[in-house]
């Protein structure tokens, strides 16, 4: 156990702990700071942003909205870099009572806040937004604060003034005794436990400060003192982006849902106020959001139906002498103002103050208060100078992208460069530096530099952590990007003693932290993107089985390979569509291509229309045709596809049969290999390829490009990455695949033609591939001194898969040709390459068919015929959205292959309910409690991923009754329901199985 | 679909940051000036509005092809936030003042026709010399080799009104199915009248009766230089030119692929200009193929006389970005002896005036690549294309001369060809 003897410890690593550190930090004390996690972790990283003008507080509170107001004028000056100056108004929505307007501008006057009446013209020219039913605006100084960075700063400051910052580091207990000839106890320091190194640790101070918020009860209670916190959880949702740039607040007495605050990218509305038993252990209620969203649509119109990233909760340190349990359940009454506690006065116990109860704005009054104590008691006056001295703010960017001075220990964010921020500070930079190659997290714009120099910091000890520094993850995205790259990253940059195992788990730990936040919020644009997310993780990457040492078969005969070339039986013309007969094709992923393609080459009229690409620029190039049957890897899939069409008789596989699947795959490997581009595998056995997270994918069928990466045969791999290119990290891969049990090491090329230009991704490398010269280029930089001795030690060298887009085949065997082994590509993040090159085949094999395809081409009507007679309804035509009016598409035969909800066929609706998009047909939803898991990458799958048409045998959207909706429509791969195809790993195959079933019948 | 009523800038919540807008946008394919399409729209999307300077320069080189909205599975208007955007980087004064100059001599073609066609030999003549072509690359920033046109002659409607005089005397009343009013755009005018020609001889051929009222450019090329209050202007005097023809019901018809977009939804929605007038006005415009396709009236027995002729196509952006297909290449299927090939290319690069200017001079170039090589190796005499800017282009790099379809359907109906279509049926 190490010891560390302080004059003064704080215990809080939020707004009011650093800022107390820096107070006495600066009055000279000596002073160690312990945080249970990471800096504002707690409610000061979970709050809305606002910095208040005390306006919210005028009328009921003057004494608080004094203080805010003082302090609001201190923190721009010695902060700019953590403020954005918007402005705040104050809006009479309907329904509000006119009477507090006349109150609110008196109010504000007597308190000193500056409160400027402004007309509703010049409020919706300035937030065209705003509802135009509002009655009464006024302007007041409102603004919004970046506190993660505020945070850091103090904490930097105080580190600057000699105090010492533990992140990481939870008390346990604190620590008492009992002075001798005295029966007074006295605190006298902490019992903390390192986390990062897993020891205990005993810190001794004169004095100790608990600033730890809504959490102070706990602390005391450790030393037998009561504290009785009221946790009051403020639940928060956020727009995807800025849908107001000043802060609008209701003009009426405090409420639930009466803020909304632009913060950085996006706009947050906040709060409930609900008191909980436990600070730690809290859900987000449905109805808080519902209120949330439904007070949002009195300020916006429309605002229900914007698309929401993350609702989350923070818990207000609310102190109350009174027990919590005899208070009336709402909270909003109890005092703001903060409260310091002199646990000697109050409770016989010296050596302890506790501060608590306020506001993120009053925070630096709350410190010197309580610093100003601290001298009392020491019986040393030293005055407060925290509002005199501007915090160390980075220095502005020497040369660097949003590249922040400084000390790699400050631990500093990086993300500021002294001036007041605004919105469009990080795209400035980004432009400036034509940096915009460089970014780890698109959506937040973190470059790759900003990401760096914080995991260099060392402060770093999760991806959760390099969020709250430059912003990762918090985005539309949600981490789905950027999860991979800094993960990587964090490998490339890794300590010597840095574990790979980790870093699985860490990855995992992040996806698993964004879900959390999106769950109450998942439902239409946000659910897709979260679709997406798992088409990534699960079916591309295979990050839910990383690090399982996967059973592997050695020696997998190549024999069991059927190599396309036995011709494939024409396919029996089930149902006998007659030659000629006009087929309209909806939808144009794989299942909507191969049905087009199929039905073309049965001599049908084919015309495909598509609102965009699809599923094909995503996956991994391959056809995965059932990778895991109940969680378990399948190996052979002829005999799992017999037990699943046993099993599950609606599944689709089981509706087209073994027969109609092996056909539909023969036919593609037959068009691949006509193309030069040959697929290889067959329903006896699946490949085991390994992914860009360097986990193990399971699929049938491969590319030639792909298959010498099977990880059932043994072979010494290098993974081979490139220096700008950010979605591929050999070190990380290679170090998950050692962790699998398969010898592997990693190299990042830097290759100066590469690293001179401003933008690699996968299609420019791809386009380099292409050339003969960069393939010698690349095998030059391999041979190179340096690199020389792993490549002799290579038996196989996997590169991303970009290695060509239009001459793959020729660009391996160059490469292998070059290098003297066999070459092998590594899927990854989208775009996919070699999902590209299937899509260019197919769509020149329907072409070549005589079928035509149109994209941009959204079905948004459709007109039918009734039923005749014995004819049931039939569709006549459907209507696809154009310029200035729709367009209409007649045809006899309709296959609709709008895929599920990531492809758009459905979309699924905060009430609950699900549509399909393009004939409004009706579908079955599950409950919406029952949509989504706990657990992002749980085994399951979420139940509403599963939802869609049910068909009959001829793949016929069917009712509820069983009755085909219409006698002349069909439906192909994901707008079939009762799967779940990334979970089985079934997405391309699938697609192909029906969509050939249908094209051809 | 709830995205289609959205306002442009609203649609960057859709994004789902998919990337396949940037497996399909040519420029960022062929230049590392410009970060794609999922950077430039809705990802610095976010990043932009409020009371702040706009941030970002690098959108400028978005040539507005529109096929990455193509392409988009989630329904954003990327292109549009674009265009968007480089409207508030003209608006706030970040585009230097003589680039400025540069764009708006460009993209006033009906200014530069007015006073030059008159004199349009001497016109052709400056506009041959190098020195002067040097000269207006160094000090203005429009590329010496930039494809430009030469001014034509006569300008169409001076024809017009002759034709309509004789065919009064000819047929004084004679009864039709109907009238259309024929939008021509500032190429037909003042360039390439053979294509407004062979429009009205098809559409008379056809029994209707060609009305061509007053008309201005349609704005695009002002739209696509970020000009938005000069664009809003000539919009706002088309539609009150045309609104009464189309409350009357009577289409307005274009040969133009981009006048048409631009009349039925590029106006509208870049000026966000959602008043009855301009809506009925876009309800009312059809591009020309679009609109005899419709009609039902083209059929094998007008289009008498046999074309032994087999054509590369390509289909301009603009055209595509109209969402109905390809009635060009359709309506040429009904020719005789006719065969047309589409070459599926995405952008011959020009993009109105983008392949004009210097700095994007070379990247038009390199766009358009595959396409010319493609058609220099069809070995045909002639190129089809729909747009003016892109056949000029197309040209310029082959050699080859391009030929609007009409111009074909109006040979096939028996009328004169004229130009380039002329010479190689004489040689036939
Ligand atoms: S409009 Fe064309 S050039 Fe502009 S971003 Fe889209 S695809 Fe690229
Ligand atoms: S294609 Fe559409 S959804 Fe995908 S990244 Fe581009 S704009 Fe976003």
């Amino acid at each position: 156990m190490r010891i560390i003897p302080t004059e003064i410890l704080v215990i809080g690593g939020g707004a009011t702990g650093s800022g107390v550190a820096r107070d006495l930090a600066m009055r000279g004390f000596q002073t160690v700071l312990v945080e249970r996690g990471d800096l504002s972790e707690g409610t000061t990283g979970r709050y809305h942003g606002l910095l208040h003008s005390g306006g919210r507080y005028a009328v009921k509170d003057p004494l608080a909205a004094q203080e805010c107001i003082q302090e609001n004028r201190i923190l721009r000056r010695i902060m700019p870099g953590c403020i954005e100056d918007t402005g705040g108004f104050f809006v009479q929505t309907p329904g509000d009572d006119p009477l507090y307007a006349e109150k609110f501008a008196a109010a504000c006057q007597q308190s000193g806040i500056p409160c400027e009446d402004v007309s509703l013209k010049q409020m919706l020219r300035e937030e065209p937004r705003l509802n135009p039913a509002i009655t009464r605006c006024f302007r007041v100084p409102d603004g919004a604060a970046d506190s993660f960075l505020a945070a850091d700063l103090n904490a930097a400051s105080a580190r600057a003034y000699g105090a010492t910052v533990l992140k990481y580091h939870p008390v346990l207990r604190l620590l008492t005794e009992t002075t001798a000839g005295e029966d007074r106890r006295r605190v006298c320091g902490a019992l903390c436990h390192d986390r990062i190194h897993d020891e205990e640790v005993e810190i001794h101070a004169d004095l100790v400060i608990n600033a730890a918020g809504a959490w102070a009860g706990q602390i005391a209670g450790s030393a037998g003192i009561a504290v009785q916190m009221i946790p009051g959880k403020g639940t928060m949702v956020a727009v995807n982006h800025r849908i107001v740039h000043t802060v609008i607040n209701r003009l009426k007495m405090p409420g639930d849902g009466d803020i909304l605050v632009p913060a950085h990218t996006v706009a947050v509305i906040g709060t409930t106020d609900v008191k909980v038993p436990d600070a730690d252990n809290y859900a987000i209620e449905p109805w808080e959001v519902q209120l949330m969203l439904e007070e949002g649509e009195k300020l916006i119109p429309g605002f229900k139906k914007l698309r929401f990233l993350r609702a989350w909760a923070g818990v207000r340190p609310l102190y109350q002498e009174a027990r919590w349990a005899d208070q009336p359940a709402q909270n909003r009454d109890v005092t703001r103002a903060f409260v310091l506690l002199d646990h000697e006065t109050r409770d016989g116990v010296a050596g302890l103050l506790t501060i608590t109860g306020g506001k993120w704005t009053t925070y630096r009054k709350m410190a010197e208060v309580t610093v100003d104590k601290v001298c009392e008691k020491l019986n040393s006056p030293r005055p407060c100078r925290t509002h005199l001295e501007a915090l160390p703010s980075a220095a502005p960017a020497q040369g660097g992208t949003g590249h922040a001075h400084s000390d790699a220990h400050s631990g500093m964010r990086t993300h500021s460069d002294g001036h007041a921020h605004s919105l469009g500070q990080r795209l400035a930079e980004i432009e400036r530096e034509h940096a915009y190659g460089q970014l780890i997290c698109e959506c937040e714009l973190a470059t790759r530099r900003q990401v760096a120099d914080a995991i260099r910091s060392g402060d770093v000890h999760t991806l959760d952590d390099i969020r709250r520094d430059v912003r990762l993850g918090m985005g539309p995205c949600q981490s789905g990007f950027c999860a991979l790259r800094a993960a990587g990253l964090m490998a490339a940059l890794a300590p010597a003693d840095y574990l790979p195992a980790e870093n699985g788990k860490m990855l995992r730990d992040f996806l698993q932290e964004r879900w959390k936040g999106l769950t109450p919020i998942l439902w239409g644009q946000q659910l897709r993107q979260e679709r997406l997310n798992e088409l990534m993780y699960l079916d591309v990457l295979n990050v839910d089985h990383l690090g399982e040492k996967a059973e592997r078969r050695a020696a997998a005969s190549q024999a069991a390979d059927e190599r396309p070339g036995d011709k494939p039986q024409s396919p029996a013309s089930r149902r006998g569509t007659p030659a000629g007969e006009t087929t309209l094709v909806i939808g144009g992923g794989l299942s909507g291509l191969s049905a087009a393609w199929q039905a073309a080459r049965h001599g049908q009229s084919v015309t495909l229309i598509s609102k965009g690409w699809g599923a094909n620029h995503w996956g991994a190039g391959c056809v995965d045709l059932l990778g895991y049957a109940q969680g378990d890897l399948v190996q052979a899939p002829r005999q799992a596809l017999q037990a699943l069409i046993q099993a599950e008789p609606r599944h689709p596989y089981a509706l087209a049969g073994l027969e109609t699947i092996e056909q539909a795959l023969h036919s593609l490997q037959t068009l691949c290999q006509e193309s030069n581009y040959p697929l290889h595998g067959s329903l006896a056995q699946n490949w085991l390829l390994p992914t860009a997270a360097g986990a193990l994918r399971p699929t049938c069928l491969a590319p030639e490009t792909m298959i010498a990466g099977d990880c059932r045969q043994d072979g010494r791999m290098l993974i081979v990455g490139f220096e700008p290119f950010l979605d591929f990290w050999p070190q990380w891969i290679a170090g998950n695949l050692q962790q699998q049990g398969l010898e592997a090491e990693g190299v990042l090329l830097d290759m100066p033609g590469l690293r001179a230009r401003k933008l690699v991704n996968g299609l420019i490398l791809a386009g380099l591939f292409d050339q003969a010269d960069f393939r010698r280029q690349v095998a030059a930089a391999l041979q190179s001194v340096e690199h020389r001795r792993r490549l002799a030690g290579a038996q196989r060298i996997g590169f991303p898969a970009v290695l060509g887009l239009r001459h793959a085949l020729e660009a391996k065997q160059h490469l292998e040709s070059l290098l003297g082994a066999p070459v092998f590509e590594i899927p990854g993040l989208p775009p996919s390459i070699p999902g590209l090159r299937l899509h260019h085949i197919l769509i020149e094999a329907v072409r070549k068919s005589g079928g035509q395809v149109f994209e941009g081409m959204l079905v948004t009507d459709k007109q039918a015929r009734p039923a005749e007679g014995s004819n049931g309804p039939a569709l006549e035509f459907v209507l696809s959205e154009a310029a200035a009016r729709p367009k209409a598409h007649r045809a006899g035969r309709f296959i609709l292959a709008t895929g599920g909800i990531l492809g758009g066929g459905y979309s699924a609706e905060a009430d609950g309910s699900l549509h399909e998009s393009a004939l409004g047909l009706p579908l079955a939803a599950p409950q919406r409690e029952a949509w989504l898991q706990a657990r992002f990458l749980a085994a399951e799958g979420h139940a509403v991923f599963r939802a869609g048409l049910a068909v009959n045998a001829h793949f016929q959207p069917v009712n509820a009754d069983g009755q085909v909706f219409y006698e002349n429509l069909y439906a192909a791969g994901g707008a079939i329901g009762g799967f779940d195809p990334l979970r089985e790993r079934s997405l391309e195959g699938a697609a192909l199985a029906t969509g050939y079933a249908v094209g051809a019948l | 679909m709830e995205f289609l009523d959205q306002p442009v800038e609203l649609s960057l919540d859709l994004c789902l940051k998919c990337n396949i807008c940037t497996t399909v946008c040519p420029v960022m394919a062929v230049t590392e000036a410009f970060p794609g399409p999922k950077y430039a729209g809705p990802q610095a999307g976010r990043f932009r509005g409020g009371e702040q300077l706009t941030p970002d320069a690098s959108v400028d080189y978005c040539s507005g092809c529109r096929a990455c909205n193509m392409a988009c599975p989630a329904g954003v208007k990327i292109a549009e936030m674009n265009a968007r955007a480089r409207g508030a980087l003209v608006e706030q004064g970040k585009v230097a003042p003589l680039k400025r100059l540069r764009n708006n001599l460009v993209a006033r073609a009906a200014t530069l026709g007015q006073v030059a066609q008159p004199v349009a030999p001497l016109a052709n003549l400056a506009m041959g010399l190098k020195p002067a072509r040097w000269a207006a690359d160094v000090f203005l920033g429009i590329h010496h080799e930039a494809p430009f046109p030469p001014f034509s002659r006569e300008s169409f409607t001076g024809w017009l009104r002759q034709h309509q005089a004789e065919r009064r005397k000819a047929a004084p009343g004679a009864p039709g199915v109907g009238s259309v009013v024929y939008f021509h755009g500032c190429s037909t005018e003042y360039y390439e009248p053979r294509v407004g020609k062979a429009a009205v001889r098809v559409l008379e051929r056809l029994g209707y009766e060609v009305i061509v009222p007053r008309q201005n450019c349609c704005g695009l090329p002002l739209l696509s230089n970020g000009e938005f209050p000069a664009a809003r202007q000539y919009h706002e005097n088309n539609v009150r030119s045309l609104l009464p023809y189309a409350r009357q019901g009577i289409p307005i018809v274009g040969t133009s692929t981009s006048c048409t977009l631009t009349l039925k939804e590029e106006a509208p929605e870049l000026l966000d200009m959602h008043d009855e007038a301009t809506r009925l006005v876009a309800e009312s415009t059809y591009d020309f193929n679009e609109f005899i396709l419709a009609s039902g009236r083209l059929t094998e027995e007008v289009l008498s006389q046999e074309i032994a002729l087999r054509l590369p196509y390509h289909i301009p952006c603009q055209y595509r970005a109209h969402r109905i297909g390809k009635p060009g290449l359709e309506a040429l299927s009904l020719v005789k002896g006719l065969s047309v090939v589409d070459g599926g290319h995405t952008c011959c690069g020009i993009a109105g005036t983008y392949g004009y200017k210097t700095e994007k001079y070379a990247i038009a170039q390199a766009v358009g690549a595959a396409l010319f090589d493609w058609v220099t190796g069809f070995g045909a005499p002639l190129a089809v294309c729909d747009s003016e800017t892109c056949r000029w282009q197309i040209t310029h790099a082959t050699g080859i001369p391009a030929i609007h379809p009409v111009e074909l359907l109006s040979a096939a109906m028996g009328y004169a060809p004229e130009g380039a279509l002329r010479d190689v049926l004489q040689l036939k």
